[in-house]
């Protein structure tokens, strides 16, 4: 399956100034490329450039030196409105610690990104009920955050993140805080965004066996990836 | 994201911690309901002075002998007073421009025993131009008239308030003999009158007398006779005609008494009271008095701005996460600081309005207490808003600018 690409990353540095003639690079050229429709894992040790890789492909941060091109967009050109508006409608994050917005029940929540795009109400609400459903949570749309558990929460930021059905889901360890059975659960929603709506996914985390489901695995370390040809390979087929 | 929205979660997250959002608040209420009360009861003030003098005329002009010299202190001699004859000579003088003349003489209080309870009285001497100058409204019987006063007869004009409380219910006062004692003496006099007690309540307030003690009239020179005293008055009243300078009428009323009849004496002269001059130096201390209290008010709501902008601050701070995970969502620099403004303006608002209503409230308790309708200014209500807006507009935007150049990544990862 050879679809269009979605990620372009060439030469991608990143580096912090703590002061003059003190440079920390954190990233030291990254290539990285991902393609429409591909479930991608990123692991790695801490420390070794995970999330600051996945904030330049979030768009939270830009790249001190090197291209990145997301869905066809050249990111490094740019201003921060539309940044704004691309973390808006062709990202969608998943948190390790669920960040949902306290004292908003959670249909609010999932309501919140197509509020920021300026999507009319009953549109909103009847796409926010849709995504409940698919993360299987409709009885609970009028709950409140700290009226859920874990796993019921992740579940909530993830229809929050496919809110504006964007290009990519960005998931940065989304199990690290859930026990092995609803970390299970949130795993097999990811799967079948993937197979069933053909969703772009790139996964962050630190757990093997999980990165070991997916179709790619990219290692990373001392801010540079390393790919495991084989996984590739059977992507490939 | 529109103000709608916007609104709906300001509201939320107030409601999330009302006890500080109404500490918050209370500088503005505060300086908001005091602005408000003031106005509303300055405006109940002027109306009702205003009103009082236009019950007297602000023509009434007063002539009362004083001193040359401060520093003399020599008791007043007969001769030292205002007769009858200069009076006269007043009137001579400038005939059809003074309209009425009242003199008086203070007799005090006196006391009329109605089974076991006492009924007050004040009385005066008086002459018969003291009912048109005082504005007296007669409602039974007649004021004093030149007769009485020629006569030194033993008539007297009470309060239909004193009425009630001295006779059963249908006694026709006029005829009525009262026995009234005073310090001076018994007093034996006839009812020949009763007047409409019109005593403006705020007058009574101001001076806080007792408005159980009304006002009763006797003829002047009864009341001279009574009390020994002198030939002559320490003061008189006139009314200018319409139409004149009364400041300047007054002036020169004063100066022609001076130059013809005190110009030997080498101890007192005649001064002037202009009930006109008092109503504008009334209306300027009010006016002074306004503007202080607004200044007040200015700075409480100023030092509630600064309250609203460090709950704000503090506000911002809490919910750098939040911001993060907004910022996360799309949301851009613009919408996170609407989002702050609009909970600003929402915290400075309710203040208002609720210090509004406080305002109201105080200043019309205010105004019953003085006894003059309320005048709630509605120019003031506006004005109290829209420096409620500006308020939360201004002390919101710099949290609001805050929260909105927020690093999203450094925002995510607050604890």
């Amino acid at each position: 399956m050879e679809g269009k690409t979605i990620i372009e990353m060439q030469g991608i540095i990143k580096a912090f100034y703590i002061g003059t003639p003190n440079q920390l690079e954190i990233l030291h050229g990254i290539n990285l490329s991902v393609k429409e429709g591909e479930f991608v894992s990123i692991v790695g040790a801490s420390g070794s450039g995970k999330s600051t890789l996945m904030n330049i492909i979030g768009v939270l941060d830009r790249p001190t030196a090197g291209n990145y091109i997301l869905d066809g967009i050249q990111i490094s050109s740019v201003g921060d409105k539309k940044l704004s508006e691309i973390r808006n409608k062709k990202i969608g994050f998943v948190f390790q610690n669920f960040n949902l917005i306290s004292r908003t029940s959670a249909i609010k929540n999932i309501e919140l990104p197509m509020l920021y795009a300026g999507i009319p109400k009953q549109k909103r609400t009847k796409r926010a009920k849709e995504l409940l459903e698919l993360v299987e949570m409709s009885d609970r749309a009028s709950h409140m955050p700290n009226e859920l558990s874990g796993g019921q929460k992740q579940r909530v930021a993830i229809a929050r993140a496919m809110a504006n059905d964007p290009a990519i889901i960005l998931a940065d360890e989304p199990t690290g805080a859930l026990d092995s059975y609803t970390g299970r659960l949130v795993m097999d929603i990811f799967h079948r965004l993937n197979k069933e709506q053909g969703k772009t996914i790139v996964l962050i985390t630190h757990n093997n066996e999980l990165a070991a489901e997916t179709d790619r695995i990219i290692t990373m370390k001392d801010g540079m990836t390393y790919e495991n040809p084989a996984t590739k390979r059977e992507a490939g087929q | 994201m529109n103000i709608g929205e916007n609104i709906l979660l300001a509201f939320a997250s107030l409601k999330s911690n009302k006890m500080r959002a109404l500490l918050t608040m209370l500088g503005i209420i505060i300086g908001i309901s005091s602005v408000i009360m003031i106005t509303t009861l300055g405006n109940a003030l002027q109306g009702s002075v205003t009103s009082t003098f236009e019950d007297f005329g602000t023509n009434l002009i007063e002539l009362y002998i004083a001193y040359k010299d401060d520093s003399t202190s020599r008791p007043v001699d007969e001769k030292d007073l205002i007769s009858d004859e200069m009076i006269d000579a007043l009137k001579e003088q400038y005939g059809e421009n003074i309209l009425s003349i009242s003199t008086s003489l203070d007799v005090g209080k006196g006391k009329i025993k109605v089974g076991r309870n006492d009924v007050k009285l004040s009385i005066s001497g008086t002459n018969e131009g003291f009912c048109e100058s005082n504005a007296i409204e007669v409602s039974e019987g007649r004021f004093i008239t030149e007769k009485d006063i020629k006569g030194g007869k033993n008539v007297i004009v009470i309060a239909d308030k004193a009425v009630s409380k001295l006779f059963p219910k249908g006694t026709d006062p006029i005829g009525q003999e009262l026995k009234i004692k005073t310090d001076s003496g018994t007093l034996a006099m006839t009812v020949v009158g009763v007047y409409k007690s019109k005593v403006s309540k705020m007058m009574s307030a101001m001076m806080m007398s007792d408005s159980e003690t009304t006002n009763a009239y006797i003829p002047i020179s009864t009341a001279q006779r009574f009390m020994d005293s002198d030939n002559g008055y320490k003061f008189f009243d006139f009314k200018a005609a319409k139409g004149l300078d009364y400041k300047k009428f007054a002036e020169e009323a004063a100066s022609f008494m001076n130059e013809k009849f005190y110009k030997d004496n080498p101890y007192f002269q005649v001064k002037f009271y202009c009930f006109e001059q008092q109503l504008d130096s009334f209306m300027q201390i009010l006016s002074i008095v306004k503007l202080v209290i607004t200044i007040i008010a200015g700075i409480s709501l100023l030092v509630g701005g600064i309250g609203v902008m460090n709950i704000m601050l503090v506000s911002v701070t809490e919910r750098t996460r939040e911001i993060g995970v907004r910022k996360a969502l799309g949301a851009t620099n613009g919408a996170i600081r609407m989002q702050f403004i609009v909970e600003s303006i929402i915290i400075c608002l309710i203040g208002g309005v609720i210090g509004i209503l406080l305002g109201l409230l105080l200043g019309n308790i205010g105004a019953l207490i003085i006894g003059s309708p309320a005048a709630p200014s509605i120019s003031g209500i506006i004005t109290a808003v829209t420096f409620s807006l500006a308020i939360g507009v201004f002390f919101g935007y710099y949290p609001a600018n805050k929260a909105a150049k927020l690093d999203p990544i450094e925002a995510l990862r607050y604890e």
